[in-house]
């Protein structure tokens, strides 16, 4: 456990001297919460409440969308810059167990990712109250809560899961985001769903979609560690 | 402190490791040499405990290779063959999270205690991505120290350096040897392998021979001494009639001679040749550079295969 923390505070120290984990982190919900709240501010202005409504839960989406993307810039960075640095080989010579390694780069990615997701989705409602008043914050429903309290971690542990996977065979940080944000779309289309029934998410959808993460994710990480292994490391990973 | 039986590592259908037999004891500065692909690093890093044999066995540092990975991990540093520093991170951070991973003692302070020997202090805070290549070498040697293993793995320790920090690495070498830690040399510069080495051994997949530089060269070439002369005297190498001289050839104004024991064979060869009218003006040992055994090594190997 403490080799893990001190790999966790390792990556994080070297992210926040990263300006492309930064920016991917802090900015992209940042201008998610601001836009959100400009669009339900411009609803309001034309009294369309039903409008409101409809823009607040499609902004409650992004919410959902956010886990799975500000893990790979991390994950990416994490992966592909150990590669790029030549890092690895003096980090494998260490004592650390392979799972901890594991766990340390993965941990590292979800753990940022949930926490900003939940602070913007705070911030977001906030935001929303202030500037446009109750009425949007009545879709706020508990299956909503449900899925971004709940779906959030399942969302960024496979984000992360496919992006270790991509990592461990891609040698440049460019392919290996572009690959990985392609390979976190099946993990949207349960988002999608939502889109098209808007305010009819019910906590039945959330379960069910909560199980299928749950089978997935476990798989992906399955594959993952499996990966993440010394010698696949040291002899397989390009 | 290492000792391999046998030790053999597959990739498929390719060897890279053929049998490798070594024993190498507490306190010796041993010199790995071979050429590009020749199977070193795959061999350190079995010795290391990163990836595991196919074949034979090892003893590493007291732990069997395979069944204490970790606990070998514990008790040997690894310099590889790039620095591999985290260029975002300062030179102090760099050490910090390595100190931390180990069992280290108060990591701060074996963490200050190296920078300063390394005279890295005064740019402890500034990212090591920012340092020379000498300096990040430096940086490298010292993560690989830090938690005073008994056994150090080195891979090309001056490989690019200017010549000053090459000297500086060397000389740390040196140092660390004076403190009976064992180490375990690749580099493709012969020179320092001949310097610094107690033995080497000339690897190509398979060991091709180990001993000391001094004794490998002795039994490829036999030992030879030159005389050299203040004047031509003609026919002299013809007139020299001592039963332990083997061979003597002329080059211009030295003689080479070839002996056993020079140790105990130069007095009367130098007496027998002033008797026969030649003047000495001095003596010394014909030096054979470690790279002319080196070549004929492995051309040897190449002939065979």
């Amino acid at each position: 456990m403490r080799r893990l923390r001190v790999l966790l505070l390792k990556e994080w120290r070297e992210s926040l001297r990263n300006k492309m984990v930064v920016f991917g982190v802090v900015l992209l919900p940042l201008f998610l919460v601001g836009v959100s709240v400009y669009m339900l501010a411009l609803a309001e202005g034309m009294d369309d409440p039903v409008g409101s409504i409809v823009l607040f839960n499609t902004s409650l989406m992004y919410f959902l969308i956010l886990p799975t993307i500000i893990p790979l810039a991390i994950a990416v960075y994490s992966i592909v810059g150990e590669k790029e640095q030549t890092t690895l080989e003096p980090l494998l010579a260490t004592p650390i167990s392979d799972l901890e390694l594991f766990l340390g780069k993965a941990l590292a990615s979800v753990i940022p990712a949930v926490v900003v997701d939940w602070l913007s989705f705070g911030l977001f409602l906030g935001a929303t109250r202030i500037v446009v008043g109750a009425v949007p914050l009545q879709a706020l429903t508990a299956p909503w809560l449900a899925s971004i309290f709940g779906l959030s971690p399942l969302l960024a542990l496979f984000s992360v899961g496919v992006t270790m996977l991509v990592s461990s065979r891609a040698s440049d940080a460019r392919a290996a985001y572009q690959f990985s944000s392609f390979a976190i779309l099946p993990g949207l289309i349960p988002l999608i769903v939502y889109s098209s029934r808007q305010t009819l998410v019910d906590v039945r959808l959330v379960v069910l979609e909560g199980g299928i993460l749950v089978v997935v994710c476990s798989f992906v990480l399955y594959l993952a560690i499996r990966v993440f292994r010394r010698e696949q490391i040291l002899t397989r990973w390009k | 402190m290492i000792r391999t039986e046998g030790l053999t590592r597959r990739f498929g259908p390719r060897v890279a490791v053929d049998g490798l037999d070594l024993d190498v004891p507490r306190g010796e500065v041993f010199g790995f040499l071979g050429p590009n692909g020749a199977g070193k690093t795959t061999t350190i890093r079995m010795l290391a405990a990163l990836i595991a044999p196919t074949g034979g066995s090892a003893m590493v540092a007291g732990h069997r290779l395979g069944s204490a990975s970790r606990e070998i991990r514990r008790r040997v540093g690894v310099l590889t063959e790039t620095p591999g520093l985290y260029r975002r991170l300062s030179a102090r951070d760099n050490l910090l999270f390595f100190a931390r991973l180990y069992p280290v003692r108060e990591p701060e302070r074996q963490v200050e205690r190296y920078l300063r020997m390394f005279e890295l202090w005064d740019r402890r805070d500034e990212p090591a991505g920012s340092f020379s290549k000498g300096m990040r070498q430096k940086l490298a040697i010292a993560r690989a120290l830090l938690h005073e293993p008994e056994i150090l793995f080195l891979d090309e320790p001056t490989a690019g350096l200017d010549p000053e920090a090459a000297k500086t690495v060397r000389e740390l070498i040196a140092t660390l040897r004076s403190k009976e830690r064992t180490i375990f040399l690749c580099t493709h510069n012969l020179d320092e392998a001949d310097r610094l080495c107690d033995r080497i051994g000339l690897f190509r997949t398979r060991m091709l021979a180990v001993g000391a530089p001094a004794a490998l060269k002795a039994e490829m070439y036999g030992r030879r001494t030159v005389v050299h002369l203040a004047s031509q005297s003609p026919g002299i190498e013809r007139a020299l009639d001592l039963p332990f001289v083997t061979k003597v050839e002329r080059l211009d104004d030295r003689l080479i001679v070839s002996l056993a024991d020079p140790d105990a064979e130069n007095p009367p060869l130098v007496r027998r040749l002033v008797e026969l009218g030649a003047e000495v003006r001095f003596v010394n040992e014909l030096r054979v550079p470690l790279e002319d055994l080196y070549l004929d090594l492995m051309e040897d190997r190449d002939a065979t295969t």
